[in-house]
């Protein structure tokens, strides 16, 4: 009943909504001014003892390494069901994508794949974008530690990439003024710049961490990177026992092949965040061992740090699966389940660093099942109370 | 009278047509030993002496343009230098500008090669780098990145070459407060400047013998923008169907870039992505000091070394011109005078090789004038 009550409030996503209310421009919709939609919270679903998380696997590697977890969890007896939506990628509509934001509200947490939007129609949003914005998850979290077991260019790094999630470069606002010139807009707003901001700090405070570096283009987009560095600034003197400073995106990315050790804590907008993120995850050692975080004033969404959805060796066994398991300890500790969060974790680096079982893309040469079977063996063998 | 008036037209007409196809008919005879230059259409003849614009620069700008002038002067390479200041001056009009006896030499000579200029930050004018992009109209900007032998980096193999999309883009400028706390910053894509763009790097691979052009995009994010451009990229590339081409997602190039730089050939990509990917990748091969970069554009080309003016060690005869020089190899690759080009480059990359003359920013002790004159007498042996 609730649910259909849901159902029929429209949800601002691409054309569905827009072809609904025409008084509205489409950046007041993006941001959700409050005439439009009424947040309310919704009590987090908790049934018996265990957790209810909404998982979506969507497409490439993401089905395979979802069963992964599956198989993971029932090893750890770690409580929680998982309710699977699948988005098809083919469709344009989106009932599939509202019906997975609804459940995603109703149970609070998420851990999902890559989903996959085939459709190249410039008013479809691109269904990944679509769920971070509907639920405002405006933090982007990635750990970037080194495993030593993994060959790589660079050793013992150990930055964390906190990454403006919602607006920035992708608020997904284009349009063609003239036939054969496009404009495409870059929004940056200062609640969001400033909730960023004292998250990061707060983060940076509570896991006792140095620096912060705040990574922007102001030199050259003057208003929009200088409000998000002006905020930046602003929130850090509060923290005046967490050292700061800022550094342009391409000085950055230099500094990061050549020496990434002077990186602690880095904040910064959208699309800077997806470069810096994957170029870490390459000096670690690849796509397949990060896990990110996204955080919302009331969700939580897990998944692969590198947001691949893995289509060409999806199906081969070869994917890499911690990255995903590491998604599924994340969400763990979120829950508050720190003891099966601890096992497993301990089994994937005894895995990956001891046993030197690896998967091809860090330069082993096993399948990604036997490298699930080894996580189980250990969980299994591990000293549980 | 009308008639008359007519046959003085059509004669005007006939005889200017005539005027043209005889300077082709010239131009064609010289292309000889030339390479074709798509952007400039410039073309002369080997043994003519050709005019270059210098802009010496700031800091260390004036050593290191002496040194690349001694070591051309030694490998006798026919070109006159004129040098220019570019030091902004009150015009008519109360704003600060690019004197016009600079702009007039860039216009009449057609190739320049810029030292580091330093923008002062918080004064009455714009950055000069832009002001020199806007008035030359260098619409691609490109930028080899080799691994240097000699110079130890973790990255051993690196071949890359970035081309990127120099006037519009994410940094046209366009930003506007929308309302109190909310800024838009506009990203401008135009069909005609993506296939400007992609057209030249199509052609520069052909010239330059290299297999592979990756175009680099988000187009699952910015559909309409990069949308566009890859669609220019597209269509340029079923006009050279020897050359591969791929279309690639900018994280997954910087995820692989980072781990195995040798599967990227040719980068074709808009305006801020290129600036960061092309810092990253000069990263690579060790830092901006090592790296030269060009910038074409329709009526002519600028070569530029890309670092800074390092003021605390202007004029103590510590700066490595590697960079400015070569920069000036890639602006003799593009004048034509590939064999000149070829013996510079040779000889400077045997210097560093050899590791016994290098200066501070390579981990050696040596001089700029010992490089200089290493590098001079490698010439000479040839």
């Amino acid at each position: 009943m609730a649910a259909r009550i849901f159902m029929k409030r429209p949800l601002e996503l691409g054309k569905t909504f827009r072809k609904a209310s025409t008084n509205l421009s489409a950046f007041e919709i993006q941001h959700k001014s409050p005439l439009v939609k009424k947040q309310q919270k919704i009590p987090v679903a908790l049934y018996g003892g265990r957790h209810a998380v909404t998982m979506l696997p969507g497409s490439g590697i993401g089905p395979e390494l979802m069963a992964y977890v599956r198989d993971v969890f029932r090893y750890a007896g770690a409580p929680v069901d998982f309710e699977t939506i699948n988005i098809n990628p083919n469709t344009d509509e989106s009932d599939d994508l509202i019906h997975a934001i609804t459940s995603i509200k109703r149970n609070g947490v998420a851990i999902k794949g890559n989903i996959e939007t085939k459709s190249e129609d410039t008013e479809v949003q691109s269904r990944n974008v679509a769920i971070r914005n509907e639920l405002d998850l405006f933090i982007n979290v990635l750990n970037c530690k080194s495993y030593p077991g993994v060959k790589c260019r660079q050793s013992n790094i150990d930055i964390v990439i906190i990454r403006q999630n919602t607006e920035g470069e992708y608020a997904m606002l284009e349009h063609e003024s003239v036939h054969g010139v496009v404009e495409s807009m870059k929004i940056v707003t200062q609640s969001n710049s400033e909730r960023v901001a004292r998250w990061a700090f707060e983060y940076a405070k509570r896991h006792g961490r140095k620096k912060v570096t705040i990574v922007h283009k102001a030199n050259i987009m003057k208003l929009s990177d200088g409000l998000f560095l002006e905020t930046s600034r602003r929130i850090a003197k509060e923290y005046p026992e967490i050292e700061h400073n800022d550094m342009i995106i391409d000085n950055c990315c230099m500094q990061l092949v050549s020496n990434p050790h002077q990186f602690d804590v880095m904040i910064m907008t959208n699309l800077y965040g997806s470069i810096v993120s994957n170029v870490i995850c390459g000096l670690i050692g690849g796509a397949g061992l990060l896990s990110g975080r996204n955080y919302g004033d009331h969700y939580a969404v897990f998944e692969p740090g590198t947001r691949n959805t893995g289509t060409a060796i999806a199906g081969k066994n070869i994917a890499n699966p911690i990255a995903m398991l590491n998604a599924s300890v994340d969400m763990l500790e979120h829950l508050g389940h720190q003891q099966h969060a601890d096992m497993i974790q301990q089994a994937i680096v005894k895995t990956i660093c001891e046993d030197n079982i690896q998967t091809p893309d860090l330069g082993g040469h096993h399948s990604s099942s036997d490298v699930v079977q080894r996580v189980i063996d250990h969980i299994v063998h591990s000293d549980r109370t | 009278m009308a008639a008359k008036l007519i046959k003085i037209l059509s004669n005007l007409k006939q005889s200017i047509c005539k005027i043209s196809k005889t300077s082709t008919k010239v131009n064609n005879v010289a292309q000889g030993n030339c390479q074709r230059s798509p952007s400039t259409g410039s073309r002369f003849y080997s043994s003519q002496v050709r005019k270059c614009t210098m802009i010496p620069g700031d800091g260390i700008g004036p050593e290191i343009s002496q040194a690349v002038q001694k070591i051309f002067a030694t490998a006798k390479v026919p070109i006159e230098w004129e040098t220019v200041d570019v030091t902004p001056v009150r015009g008519p009009d109360g704003k600060f500008g690019i004197p016009q006896a600079a702009i007039d030499s860039v216009n009449r000579n057609k190739i320049g090669l810029k030292g580091p200029l330093m923008t002062p930050v918080g004064k009455g004018h714009r950055s000069l780098n832009l002001a020199l992009r806007k008035e030359f109209n260098l619409y691609a900007n490109v930028r080899p990145c080799r691994s240097l032998e000699g110079y130890k980096t973790l990255y051993d193999n690196v071949d890359v070459v970035t081309i990127r999309e120099n006037t519009e883009g994410e940094y046209s400028g366009i930003e506007h407060e929308i309302v109190d706390g909310v800024v838009q910053s506009i990203k401008l894509i135009t069909e005609e400047a993506s296939m400007r763009v992609a057209e030249f790097a199509f052609e520069y691979t052909r010239e330059n013998k290299r297999k592979k052009v990756t175009a680099v995009h988000k187009a699952n994010i910015m559909r309409m923008s990069d949308g566009l451009f890859l669609r220019c990229c597209r269509d340029v590339a079923a006009k050279f169907p020897d050359i591969k081409f791929e279309e690639k997602y900018l994280d997954t190039v910087c995820l692989n870039m980072v781990q195995d730089p040798s599967q990227y050939d040719v980068l074709v990509m808009p305006n801020l992505y290129g600036d960061i990917m092309s810092d990253m990748c000069a990263g690579l091969v060790g830092g901006l000091g090592l790296t030269p970069s060009g910038n074409i554009g329709i009526n002519g080309a600028l070569f530029e070394s890309v670092h800074g003016t390092a003021p605390d060690i202007a004029g103590q005869d510590k700066a490595n011109p590697t960079a400015l020089l070569l920069s000036a190899v890639m602006m003799l690759k593009h004048m034509g005078l590939v064999e000149q080009a070829r013996i510079i480059e040779t000889a400077c990359y045997e210097t560093i090789k050899e590791a016994k003359y290098l200066t501070g920013d390579l981990g050696g002790k040596a001089k700029c004038s010992e490089f200089t004159n290493e590098i001079c007498a490698k010439i000479s042996a040839h």
